[in-house]
C-alpha cells in the first residue's frame, strides 16, 4: 500500500502537465536547481578559507558554532517563504479505504524530498569533513554534522505544521518578525548575543553524542506534531491553500470618466488584483521602484559633464515596469474569458483602449513615485519625465503590437515566478525594441548638442506619441481584429 | 445502516445544512433533489467526511464517520472529478483502485465487464490520462471506481450529468441491476426528476439546508416535486 501511493506521488509529478508540455522550460528550472545548490557546495567547500579570512587567528569551528544560530534563522526565514504545503493530493484519496495516517504519512514524507533539506549537508560537509574530523575525529564528525541536520530538518517538519496552522494569523507574522528580531536586532542593540548564547551547544555537539540525541528526539518530536495536526485536520475545507472568498478590489472612480475604455480599465484592474499572478506581477512593478537607488548611488555611473546614457534604460524601467512586464503578455491576461470580448459589440477596441488607460495611469503613478529621487539630482527628474513620455507614447505601442503576435493562453492562479504559461518568443524580442528604441532617439542628440537636447528629443517624440494615439492605436485594434479568430482558437486549446 | 442525528453545517452565521434526523435503511435506493444551494453536496460530502460538519454526527452501521474508517471499504463514491487521479490513464486508476481493495486481477475484469455497455468502447485500452478524457467519460470512470469493490453503499452526485442519453439508460440499467442482485444501497442526487423517481422508491427534498419532503410512494413522487419546483 506504501508501495503503490509513493508510485503515484512519482507518476504524478512525472506527468503533471507543465513537466510534459515543455520538457525545456523544467529540464531548465532543473539546471538552476542544480547550478544553485553546486554554488551552495562550493561555498561549502570554501567555508574553511573564508572563515580564516574573515577572522584571523581565531579558531575556525568556534567562530562558526558561534554564527550558526544565524545561519538556522535565516533558514527559518527561507523555509517561510520557499516551502510549500503537500495537501493537494487529499482529494483524490481520501474517500478511498487507505486511510487518513497513511495518506498523510506519504505526503509529509514526499515534502521532505526538497532540495531545501539538502542545503545544510552541502553547506557544512566539507568544513565538517576538514575541520571537525580533523580536531575531533569521525565521532565528532557525525555528532555535530547530525546536531545541523536534525535542526535544519526540524525546521522542515516545524514549518510544515506553522504555515499550516498559522497561515494568514497575525500570531504567524509575529513569529516571524521575532526571529527577525532574534537573528540580528538583539545583537545590533546589545541586549544579548544569541549567537554566543548558542555556540556551546553546538561544541558540546563536536565532543559528545547528547544534543545529537536531544535533536534527534526533537525531530522525531516535530514530526509528530506536524503528522498529528495534519491527521487531525484532513478535510477538504481545512488544509491546502485557503481560497480567497472575500472580494477583493475597488474599482477606481476616475476611470469611469472615460467611457467604455474605462470601465475596462476598471475590469483589467480587478483581474490583476484577484489573480496570483498578475499581483506578482503588480508587486514586482512597486518593487523595481527601487531600482534606481543601485544606479544613481553608484559613483561608477555618475558622470560629471552630464547624465550617464544608463539612465535613460533604469528611467524606462522605472516608469515604465508594468507595461513592460504586465504588457508583454498583453492578451494571455485574458486568455480564459477572451471569447467574452469577442462577443460584445466593439468589445476588442473597448478591451485595447481599456488597457491602453490602464497602463499609462499605472506609468504615471510610477513616474509620480519616482519623484523623490530628485535628492540625486534635478536631471533624474527630467530623465524620468522624458522616459515615462516616451513609455506612454512610443513603448507602449512598440509593445502592444509585438505582444500581438501569437499570443498563447495561461493560467493566472498559478504563481509568477519560474512560470512561462504565456511566453513564446514574441517576449524575447520584444527586449530588442525596448532597449534600442530610446537610445535610437536619444544619443544621436546627445552626441551631436548635449545631453539635455536628447532628453528633449525622447520627451518630444513621446508627445507627438501621446498626440497621434488614435491613429496608432487603430493599427493595434486592426491587427487585433484582423486576428481574432486564430487567437481565440489557440486560447481555446488547453494549457 | 446510516444514521445522521442533529446534523448541521455552518460557515460563519450561514446555516448551509441542519437535518435534525434521517435514516437511510440498506438497499435502499435513496434520492436527494433540490435546488442550487440547498445542500445536496454537502450532506454528501459529510457522509463522507470529506467535511467537517459543525455539529451532529453520521454514523455508518454504528460507527461514527468521522472517528473510524473501516467504513471507508464498504462505501464507494463518485462527487466530482477531484475524487479521481487525473495523471492515471483509466486503465492504471482501475489497477491501482484493485490494489487498495485487495482484489484479485479476475475481480477487477469481472467487475469491468459489466460497464462494457456504458463504456462504449471510449475508456479503456486507450492511452490517455483521465485529465484528458470528456466530461462524460470522467463521470463513467468515476462511476465505474464507485462501484468498485462490492461496496454496502454507493453516493453518486448528479450522475445522470454529462451523460448522452443512451449512457443515461444504460446507467439507469446497470443501477437497477445492481440493487437487484446485491442489495447495494444507493444515494444519488441529482436535478433530473423522470431519472431519480424512475429508480429510487424514496425521495428526500432539500430546501436551504433542511428536509422538507420525505417521499416514500413511488406513484405519487413525480407529481409532487412537480408540484414544488413550478413553486
Amino acid at each position: 500500500m506504501f508501495f503503490t501511493l509513493m508510485r503515484l506521488q512519482y507518476l504524478k509529478s512525472v506527468r503533471s502537465t507543465s513537466f510534459a508540455k515543455s520538457a525545456l522550460a523544467t529540464g531548465f528550472l532543473v539546471f538552476i536547481a542544480l547550478l544553485l545548490l553546486s554554488y551552495v557546495f562550493l561555498a561549502g567547500l570554501f567555508l574553511g578559507r573564508i572563515i580564516d579570512e574573515f577572522v584571523e587567528g581565531q579558531d575556525p569551528i568556534s567562530f562558526l558554532n558561534s554564527v550558526l544560530i544565524y545561519f538556522f534563522l535565516f533558514e527559518f526565514m527561507y523555509r517561510y517563504f520557499v516551502q510549500k504545503l503537500p495537501v493537494v493530493d487529499l482529494e483524490s484519496l481520501l474517500h478511498l479505504p487507505i486511510g487518513k495516517k497513511k495518506i498523510v504519512c506519504v505526503l509529509l514524507l514526499r515534502s521532505f524530498l526538497s532540495p531545501l533539506n539538502v542545503i545544510a549537508l552541502l553547506l557544512f560537509l566539507p568544513f565538517g569533513v576538514e575541520a571537525v574530523q580533523e580536531e575531533y575525529g569521525v565521532l565528532g564528525l557525525v555528532s555535530w554534522l547530525g546536531t545541523l541536520l536534525c535542526l535544519s530538518w526540524t525546521l522542515h517538519w516545524f514549518m510544515l505544521w506553522f504555515k499550516q496552522r498559522f497561515e494568514d494569523s497575525l500570531i504567524g507574522l509575529g513569529v516571524v518578525f521575532l526571529v527577525v528580531l532574534l537573528s540580528g536586532g538583539t545583537t545590533y542593540l546589545g541586549w544579548f548575543n544569541v549567537g554566543e548564547l548558542l555556540s556551546p551547544f553546538f561544541t558540546v555537539a563536536t565532543q559528545s553524542l547528547l544534543p545529537l540525541i536531544g535533536m534527534v528526539l526533537l525531530l522525531g518530536l516535530v514530526y509528530l506534531l506536524s503528522y498529528r495536526y495534519y491527521v487531525a485536520h484532513a478535510y477538504l475545507e481545512e488544509l491546502g491553500e485557503e481560497e480567497e472568498y472575500r472580494v477583493a478590489g475597488q474599482s477606481f472612480g476616475l476611470f469611469s470618466r472615460f467611457g467604455m475604455a474605462g470601465e475596462l480599465a476598471n475590469l483589467e484592474w480587478k483581474l490583476i488584483l484577484r489573480h496570483k499572478k498578475s499581483r506578482t506581477y503588480l508587486m514586482l512593478s512597486a518593487f523595481f521602484l527601487l531600482y534606481g537607488l543601485i544606479f544613481y548611488t553608484n559613483p561608477a555611473y555618475q558622470s560629471e559633464t552630464g547624465i550617464s546614457p544608463i539612465y535613460i534604460f533604469v528611467g524606462v524601467f522605472i516608469t515604465g515596469i508594468f507595461m513592460i512586464q504586465y504588457g508583454q503578455l498583453f492578451l494571455s491576461w485574458n486568455s480564459a474569458n477572451f471569447d467574452f470580448f469577442i462577443q460584445r459589440k466593439g468589445g476588442l477596441e473597448a478591451l485595447v483602449r481599456g488597457k491602453y488607460l490602464l497602463f499609462m495611469s499605472i506609468s504615471g503613478v510610477c513616474f509620480l513615485a519616482s519623484v523623490p529621487y530628485v535628492y540625486f539630482g534635478w536631471e533624474i527628474l527630467l530623465v524620468h519625465l522624458a522616459t515615462f513620455l516616451f513609455n506612454a507614447g512610443v513603448l507602449i505601442h512598440v509593445i502592444i503590437y509585438v505582444a500581438l503576435w501569437k499570443p498563447k493562453p495561461m493560467d493566472l492562479n498559478k504563481g509568477a515566478m519560474f512560470n512561462y504559461e504565456g511566453v513564446g518568443a514574441a517576449q524575447f524580442l520584444i527586449i530588442i525594441p525596448l532597449m534600442a528604441g530610446p537610445y535610437l532617439v536619444y544619443l544621436p542628440f546627445s552626441y551631436l548638442i548635449n545631453d539635455y537636447a536628447g532628453l528633449l528629443a525622447l520627451g518630444v517624440t513621446g508627445l507627438a506619441g501621446i498626440l497621434a494615439f488614435r491613429p496608432l492605436s487603430r493599427i493595434i485594434t486592426n491587427r487585433l481584429l484582423a486576428n481574432r479568430y486564430e487567437i481565440s482558437s489557440s486560447f481555446r486549446q488547453e494549457l | 445502516m446510516i444514521q445522521v442525528s442533529q446534523l448541521k453545517k455552518q460557515y460563519k452565521e450561514a446555516v448551509v445544512l441542519d437535518i435534525p434526523e434521517l435514516l437511510i435503511s440498506k438497499g435502499e435506493c435513496f434520492g436527494l433533489v433540490g435546488n442550487n444551494g440547498a445542500g445536496k453536496t454537502t450532506l454528501f460530502r459529510i457522509l463522507l467526511d470529506l467535511v467537517r460538519a459543525t455539529s451532529g454526527q453520521v454514523t455508518f452501521n454504528g460507527e461514527d464517520v468521522s472517528k473510524t474508517e473501516s467504513w471507508k471499504s464498504q462505501v464507494g463514491a463518485y462527487l466530482d472529478e477531484q475524487m479521481l487521479l487525473a495523471f492515471l490513464t483509466p486503465d492504471e486508476y482501475f489497477e491501482t483502485l484493485r490494489k487498495i481493495y485487495g482484489l484479485s486481477t479476475a475481480d477487477l475484469e469481472l467487475h469491468l465487464s459489466k460497464f462494457e455497455e456504458l463504456f462504449n468502447g471510449e475508456v479503456l485500452g486507450k492511452k490517455k490520462y483521465i485529465r484528458d478524457l470528456s466530461k462524460g467519460n470522467l463521470k463513467k470512470v468515476g462511476i465505474a471506481a464507485a462501484l468498485l469493490g462490492h461496496p454496502q453503499v454507493v453516493l453518486l452526485d448528479e450522475p445522470f450529468e454529462n451523460l448522452d442519453p443512451s449512457s443515461q439508460i444504460r446507467l439507469k440499467k446497470l443501477i437497477l441491476s445492481e440493487l437487484e442482485a446485491s442489495k447495494t444501497t444507493f444515494l444519488i442526487s441529482s436535478h433530473d426528476l423522470n431519472h431519480v423517481t424512475e429508480i429510487c422508491d424514496r425521495i428526500v427534498l432539500l430546501e436551504k439546508g433542511k428536509v422538507i419532503r420525505d417521499l416514500r410512494e413511488k406513484g405519487e413522487m413525480l407529481q409532487e416535486l412537480e408540484a414544488y419546483f413550478v413553486g
